[in-house]
């Protein structure tokens, strides 16, 4: 391998060391204000690091006291939990199968290629049919309207991830799964699926991330703490005559806990690689 | 009775014929090659038989039952794949002991099947490996343990050896043909290495543009070659093919004033003036010398010696035409040289130039 300067080097670390602080300093900062008193918040010159360490608004946002600003913060919490993941289980129940289809029969390619083609419109040009459609099946502010709205966001994009993680998997192993005398249920149950893990984890992972973060069907469709999930909970927050920017960023901080614990344990499943060796590469 | 009879397949794509009616009937225990370059509609037709791609019309019959519209498990066949198509996320075990679970046979059962196939590939102390953790050779193995403890009525193999490096398919082959001797089981077999179909057919089906060229034992196909296609494919290096003409009872190789007694055998189909291929293989070929006469004499001139070892290839001119020689390695010659080389009346074939197919008597 070729020797690199120590000025190159140095440049790279450099690189790296911005692209890391670009990518975290929001982060960052979203932490300090949340334990910052509301006070060093308004101060002019900004104070980048707070005179004491004021942990009270996590109290205040996780209090279960009733009808309190935490019990309202802590509903919206768990409806956002139980839309996101109802929705996430559907769209890879349906990305599975589908996904697998398209992806073995060429000749159906099409369908799916329509379907993305839904997914380019803007979202406030659906908002009112399906307000609409919401309306009549009486599922306005409901979680499980709310996540069959979602569903239709996520099925389609993780049909498609999952049809190019099929793709890379070999025909010939399911050919000869077909020989040794495997169903198509058991060759998908034993074969594919295990070797798919890596790109199921991932659309998992993307779709309840879409889920969790959507916030325009959200407001429209969800008007009180039955549906209500914490993208609208914290804009709620923000919308009083007196914004506490504190208060925000303490449920900015806590909205963020979920997924990204989520995440670390998914970790493990996103290594991929699981396919070598089968196949000559 | 047939092991396998294959009766008048055609496949077409749309409008593309890949298979022009193929007729094969193998007896029990047979190993037939399907040999042939890429494109030429083996790999189809190995397919249309395991039942991953369906025939457009035709008829294939295992032990006289009609397969068509079976399921492939159904079939009583076992695959090995060009890419060995193991199961990666499966152990060997259960990689090989993967279709007897499939159909429900008893644990005890299934791990004596596996045992003995492992035991005959030797291949036991992998059995609790992933297959990322073998190597090439040994995956193939395990891919012909997975085949095995089947116990099909027929073993179909898709190019299995083309994946792995020179030495290890020669040791492979031997393999192969260690194990076919021992089972007995039929055999299809396709391939493009012209070696491996000699050295392990019993028949070989020689197939071009979806059709049999010819379909014979290997002595067969290589002493007695029914197209000029035939003759081209098998045998490296390929056989000499010259553009000769019928001239007077006598052949003259176009382009020189080379004459050649025209062998009794093949007067009826070589009328005056026709226009032929001449077929030498290069080892039938040797060089004059003084303890070396007899036989039909060629004269030409050295344009390139290429010593590989074992033989001497001389490549030569007779006019404007080309030809090689395999030579024993001591011989004398060098770049420019004259030579005479000689070969036994039996070793000439003709080809009709026009049709392609043999002149036979």
């Amino acid at each position: 391998m070729e020797r690199k300067s120590l000025l190159f080097t140095a440049f790279i670390y450099a690189s790296a060391l911005l692209l890391a602080v670009v990518i975290l300093a929001p982060v960052l900062w979203l932490f300090i204000m949340s334990i910052s008193p509301a006070a060093d918040l308004s101060a002019k010159p900004l104070r980048w690091w707070p005179q004491e360490v004021d942990f009270s608004r996590y109290a205040v946002l996780l209090s279960t006291v009733e009808n309190s600003a935490g019990a309202s913060f802590v509903a919206s919490l768990y409806n956002s939990l139980r839309i996101a993941g109802m929705a996430t289980i559907a769209a890879i129940a349906l990305a599975i199968p589908a996904g697998w289809a398209v992806s073995r029969t060429p000749a159906v390619g099409w369908s799916l290629s329509v379907v993305i083609a839904t997914y380019m419109l803007p979202p406030v040009a659906l908002a009112v049919p399906l307000y609409m459609g919401l309306a009549w099946l009486g599922l306005l502010n409901n979680i499980f309207g709310l996540a069959l709205v979602y569903l239709t966001i996520l099925a389609p994009f993780t049909t498609w991830l999952m049809k190019s993680g099929f793709d890379s998997i070999p025909r010939e192993i399911e050919s000869a799964a077909m020989i040794d005398g495997a169903s198509l249920f058991q060759t998908l149950r034993i074969i594919t699926l295990p070797l798919a893990a890596p790109v199921v984890a991932t659309s998992a992972l993307f779709a309840l991330l879409l889920a969790w973060d959507e916030f325009f069907y959200a407001l429209l469709f969800t008007s009180d703490l039955r549906a209500k999930t914490l993208t609208v909970a914290i804009a709620d927050l923000a919308g009083g005559r007196v914004s506490d920017y504190g208060l925000i960023a303490t449920a900015g901080v806590l909205a963020a806990l979920p997924p990204v614990l989520i995440g670390l344990v998914m970790q493990r499943a996103l290594i991929s690689g699981l396919t070598s060796g089968g196949v000559k590469g | 009775m047939s092991a396998l009879e294959i009766q008048n397949i055609r496949k077409s794509y749309g409008a593309v014929e890949t298979l022009k009616g193929i007729d094969i009937a193998l007896q029990s225990g047979e190993f037939l090659v399907l040999l042939g370059s890429s494109g030429c509609g083996k790999s189809t037709l190995l397919n249309i038989i395991a039942g991953l791609a369906e025939a457009t019309s035709g008829d294939i019959r295992i032990a006289d039952r009609s397969i068509l519209g079976v399921h492939p498990k159904d079939r009583d066949i076992a695959m090995v794949f060009q890419s060995y198509a193991l199961y990666p996320n499966l152990s060997v075990r259960r990689n090989i002991g993967f279709g007897l679970e499939m159909r429900k046979v008893p644990v005890a059962e299934r791990d004596k099947a596996v045992q003995e196939a492992a035991r005959l590939l030797q291949i036991e102390p992998l059995l609790d490996r992933k297959p990322s953790q073998l190597s090439g050779g040994q995956r193939q193995r395990v891919a012909i343990g997975r085949a095995l403890v089947r116990k099909p009525q027929v073993f179909l193999f898709d190019e299995p050896l083309s994946n792995l490096d020179a030495k290890l398919r020669l040791e492979m082959r031997t393999e192969l043909k260690r194990l076919h001797q021992m089972l007995k089981t039929t055999v299809v077999y396709v391939t493009h290495d012209q070696i491996e179909a000699m050295t392990l057919a019993s028949r070989i089906a020689v197939m071009k543009d979806g059709r049999i060229e010819q379909l014979g034992t290997p002595e067969e196909i290589y002493n007695h070659p029914a197209t000029l296609y035939v003759a081209g494919f098998v045998g490296s290096p390929p056989m000499n093919i010259l553009d000769v003409e019928v001239d007077n009872g006598s052949l003259s190789i176009v382009g020189s004033d080379v004459r050649l007694p025209l062998p009794e055998r093949f007067r009826p189909a070589a009328s005056d003036g026709k226009q032929l291929a001449l077929g030498i293989r290069p080892e039938a070929l040797r060089l004059a010398s003084a303890d070396q006469s007899g036989g039909h004499a060629l004269p030409a001139r050295i344009e390139v010696v290429e010593l590989t070892g074992p033989e001497l290839v001389a490549t030569a001119r007779i006019g404007q035409q080309k030809l090689t020689a395999c030579l024993a390695p001591r011989a004398k010659l060098g770049q420019g040289d004259a030579a005479v080389f000689l070969f036994d009346d039996d070793a000439l074939h003709l080809f009709d130039r026009a049709s392609g197919r043999a002149c036979l008597a």
